[in-house]
């Protein structure tokens, strides 16, 4: 079995995107459990769509025990439509015949959480966000997920492989990458692509991004001033003038 | 003459009142600026089994014209069929405008849908205004601390899923019921007559106490706290109130640090308590949706930034677990 896990570098200091770090762990999972269980090989692929300095969140997936690292190398400028990045993604997704496709249920940045399904329409793949939990495939190639509804509810769905899927937090504890798989990690190579050789004409972009703006407040936000008893103090006062206390 | 079109909401053969929302803004669309001269009409949609009785329902509520989408294998919502049945009827309407919940089955088939119509879409809208060139949405970015604004590139349809809370549904005043037409488009699957996902059941996960829907006082923690450990400062925290519940964030239940009956949010408990203390929580729409009908918030957080300040009552600026050390001391004096 042939699984590919989308990661995304979000943030400041260059994280890998907290829902994609529970996707891989879910693929590495995958992987360990089919192995035991049916002994059968696994392969767990990465690909990343982002600047060079992206190419470390790869390495970080090595250290976990990933594959094969793709990375498609772009330097966007504020905006890029989730439709772009899913046309970017397919690329890659094409160059093997990948069973599963996972990635989170969104991004912690742009958090749109419509890269994985747009992906999987444009492959022609069925589909299942916020999955929660995922049992091994069947010979049959189905594998039984749960989707996360709201309220405690959950969806059990079997589904035809290949298939994507996008992984809810709370499915899994993702590994720490291992100091002997980074240092071997060391050796594997990443398969980089410009994104200019993968698409001579640009994927036009379906949105027009205008700016970013503060969120409307909906309460009054009154900010307790002062040293840190002050604040304590003001606190206990206020909680004690409503009979809270 | 163009249509905005609205897809109903529909669970376990009921309506969820988001369907209400949707309207409102598919209102607020139709009566913008560069629209109101096309006079474009709003059409909802209801896709289900055997959709009259639903249909007629909404359109009494909403006195808006009702397409039942009528899908004979649609038994539970799957994806799959939603996609191959909407994109078929839709295509065919050509609208302006295809608006979905922003919810787990919106967000589940409104990107693939939008894809199928070559649409524009845009997902997670929290705000619609207009300027001279047009509408434009707003979403939330970066953790939710800011807000995005796009607009269409093209004249293509747009696809929107709309955020729970965003608009308040109208007030119906007697009138007119919206007319009732029943479409029926069956289920074909692509491939050898199989369909590619297959609903087997739906589970709840039963909350094993109520007391914090009941409570009157929680104490809620977030990711602020950073170890488990650390949780003792929020139970002492607690104990200060006569009688509080601990309420958290749900990373910190997707770490096992506290039980499901714990969890505040659009996927745990939705709470009204007298007062809420959030503590080191950011302010996820998510976790927002939660706690909208508390009476009183306050929120200690050590980024003034953090977005959950913009929907507190009262904001302290302080490390959590300093802050709950200096409060305990001052309440024993
Ligand atoms: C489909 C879906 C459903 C979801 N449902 C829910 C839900 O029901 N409920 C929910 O809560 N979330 C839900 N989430 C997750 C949500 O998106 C956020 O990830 C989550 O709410 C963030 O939790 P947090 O605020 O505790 O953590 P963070 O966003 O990491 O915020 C931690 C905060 O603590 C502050 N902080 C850090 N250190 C300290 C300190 N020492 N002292 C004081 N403050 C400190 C930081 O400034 C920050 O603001 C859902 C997500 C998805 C995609
Ligand atoms: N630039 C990218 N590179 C790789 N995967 C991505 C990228 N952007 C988004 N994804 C994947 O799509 C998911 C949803 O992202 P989003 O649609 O931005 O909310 C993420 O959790 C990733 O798995």
């Amino acid at each position: 079995m042939k699984i590919l896990v989308c990661i995304k570098q979000v943030g400041s200091e260059g994280e890998v995107n907290r829902f994609d770090a529970h996707a891989l762990e879910e693929a590495l999972d995958l992987k360990d459990r089919f192995e035991t269980q049916l002994s059968e090989s696994v392969t767990v692929d990465v690909v990343t769509v982002g600047p060079v300095e992206a190419a470390r969140i790869i390495k970080r997936a090595f250290g976990m025990g990933a594959d094969t690292g793709y990375h498609i190398v772009a330097e966007d400028p504020e905006y890029v439509s989730p439709f772009v990045t899913a046309t970017r993604l397919a690329s890659a997704a094409k160059k093997r015949p990948y069973d599963l496709i996972l990635t989170g249920i969104m991004s912690t940045d742009m958090m749109t959480g419509q890269t994985g399904p747009m992906l999987a329409k444009i492959m022609g793949l069925p589909c299942a966000t916020a999955v929660i939990k995922t049992n091994l495939p069947t010979n049959d190639n189905l594998i039984e997920v749960e989707r996360e509804l709201e309220n405690g509810f959950r969806d059990c769905l079997k589904i035809r492989m290949p298939a994507v899927l996008t992984i809810q937090a709370g499915i899994n504890t993702p590994r720490y990458p291992r100091l002997s798989k980074m240092l071997a990690a060391g050796q594997k190579e990443i398969k980089t692509f410009k994104e200019t050789d993968i698409f001579p004409e640009p994927i036009e972009e379906r949105e027009i991004y205008i700016g970013l703006a503060l969120p409307e407040k909906t309460r009054s936000g009154r900010v307790l001033e002062g040293s840190l008893p002050d604040k304590a103090e003001q606190l206990l006062a206020l909680l004690k003038e409503k009979d809270l206390i | 003459m163009k249509q905005i079109l609205v897809i109903a909401e529909i669970f376990a053969g009921q309506i969820r009142p988001i369907t209400w929302e949707l309207v409102t803004a598919a209102r607020k669309i139709k009566n913008s600026p560069g629209l109101k001269q096309l006079s474009p009409t709003i059409q909802i949609i209801v896709p289900a089994d055997n959709p009259a009785l639903l249909s007629e329902k909404i359109a009494k509520q909403t006195g808006i014209d009702v397409i039942g989408l009528q899908i004979p294998e649609l038994k539970n919502y799957t994806s799959e069929i939603y996609i191959y049945c909407l994109e078929q009827l839709i295509k065919k309407i050509d609208p302006s405008h295809v608006l979905a919940a922003h919810t787990s089955q919106g967000q589940d088939f409104a990107p693939g849908l939008a894809l199928g119509l070559n649409a524009v879409a845009i997902s997670g809208v929290n705000g619609i205004r207009s300027d001279e060139n047009g509408l434009i949405y707003s979403r939330p970015v970066f953790n939710n601390t800011r807000n995005q604004m796009l607009r269409p590139a093209s004249n293509r349809p747009v696809t929107l899923t709309l955020m729970p809370g965003t608009f308040k549904p109208d007030e119906r005043k007697d009138g007119e019921p919206g007319r009732v037409d029943i479409r029926k488009i069956p289920f074909a699957p692509a491939v050898c007559g199989k369909e590619h996902i297959q609903h087997c059941r739906t589970v709840k996960k039963i909350f094993e106490d109520q007391t914090l829907e009941e409570a009157k006082v929680i104490i809620a923690a977030g990711r602020g706290i950073k170890e488990k450990e650390e949780l003792k400062s929020i139970l002492k925290f607690a104990q200060c109130f006569p009688t509080a519940a601990v309420g958290a964030s749900r990373p910190l239940v997707d770490m096992n640090w506290l039980g499901y009956q714990h969890q505040i949010g659009i996927t745990g408990a939705t709470v009204a308590p007298k007062l809420y203390i959030a503590c080191g929580i950011s302010g996820s729409s998510q976790h927002l949706a939660g706690i909208k009908d508390a009476e009183f918030v306050v929120s200690i957080n050590k980024n003034p930034q953090a977005p959950i300040f913009r929907h507190s009552d009262v904001c302290i600026i302080a490390d959590i677990i300093e802050f709950i050390g200096t409060f305990l001391k001052k309440q024993e004096i």
